[in-house]
């Protein structure tokens, strides 16, 4: 594989096939920790620590544990039990480094366990790239991932400052809050339509 | 007719038993290695709390709500829009009983 074939990973991953608006996955993030663009970014980076790590070891305990043993049915639980590790750790790792951060993910931290994004790539490298690459596709995946992840960081951050700048406008009533937030969530799932079909 | 092997059931069992003792391993170790002090207090405090991560006060759930109260952040313990009075009480009884490491008591409204 050459590093074309990684870059275009990244990019589709990142861009195209933007993993919360084309997907449709990681919502309750992008809502939930938007509010300020600092906590957005925070947010973003324990994301991508994550799922690049998860995808990682994933990938390799399915083609070197799962698929030898002719148990792949397991996949789903044994990947939710790397992930939920991985979170236990990032969260000993910020509320030793950072704590401001740590104060301000809340809740959050310990929910990205369940943040379908990360289950959704680790299931979709096994779907797509182990199908056609077995285990010589473990880069890919993890490129894959690491492009899903900057897409992740890249649209939670301008969210987050769009909602920020929608604080000091004059915005109706009825419309405070939520309900403007997700008319611009909408607005910017059209406008990331407009790169289908480049590659 | 379906049959199950003894096989069938075992491997996975080991696999993932296997692959949870590791990573518990791990983090046990990790724990270990990131250890951070914090007051006891805290912990005793979102224990007193509803426990309903409803957002209400202000703060990320309720573990940055006990965390507030402990380091006198929090005014009013009536932020805690699902605490009832008793709750309210029994937070206020343990802080007025326990000073901190620092011998300070935290003094807190309702």
């Amino acid at each position: 594989m050459t590093w074309t074939v990684f870059a275009v990973a990244i990019f589709n991953a990142m861009l195209i096939n933007n993993v919360i608006l084309k997907q449709f996955l990681g919502i309750c993030p992008f809502l939930g920790v938007s509010k300020k663009s600092s906590s957005a970014v925070g947010m973003g980076a324990a994301v991508t620590f994550v799922m690049v790590i998860a995808s990682f070891v994933t990938y390799a305990i399915y083609s070197y544990v799962l698929v030898p043993y002719g148990i792949e049915y397991i996949s789903t639980i044994a990947f939710i039990l790397v992930i939920a590790s991985l979170v236990q750790l990032v969260e000993m790792i910020l509320k030793k480094f950072s704590k401001p951060l740590y104060k301000s993910l809340g809740i959050y931290l310990p929910l990205i366990t369940t943040n379908c994004a990360i289950l959704g790539v680790a299931e979709g490298n096994i779907s797509n790239i182990y199908t056609n690459y077995g285990s010589s596709g473990m880069w890919l995946a993890v490129f894959t991932a690491l492009g899903t992840a900057l897409g992740f960081t890249l649209i939670i951050f301008a969210f987050s400052s769009v909602r920020e700048k929608l604080e000091s406008s004059n915005v109706p009533d009825a419309w405070k809050g939520v309900p403007i937030s997700l008319v611009v969530a909408g607005i910017m799932s059209i406008a990331f339509l407009g790169l289908q079909g480049i590659l | 007719m379906l049959t199950i092997t003894l096989e069938a059931l075992i491997v996975p069992l080991f696999v993932l038993g296997g692959m949870g003792l590791l990573l518990g391993l791990g983090l046990a170790y990790a724990a270990d290695v990131l250890k951070v002090e914090i007051d006891a207090r805290i912990e005793k405090v979102i224990e007193l709390l509803p426990g309903f991560n409803c957002g209400a006060c202000g703060y990320p759930g309720c573990a940055g709500f006990g965390e507030g109260i402990v380091e006198g952040e929090v005014e009013q313990l009536s932020l805690c829009k699902p605490g009832k009075d008793s709750d309210y009480n029994a937070i206020m009884e343990y802080l007025k009983s326990t000073p901190g490491p620092d011998g300070k008591i935290v003094e807190v409204k309702k």
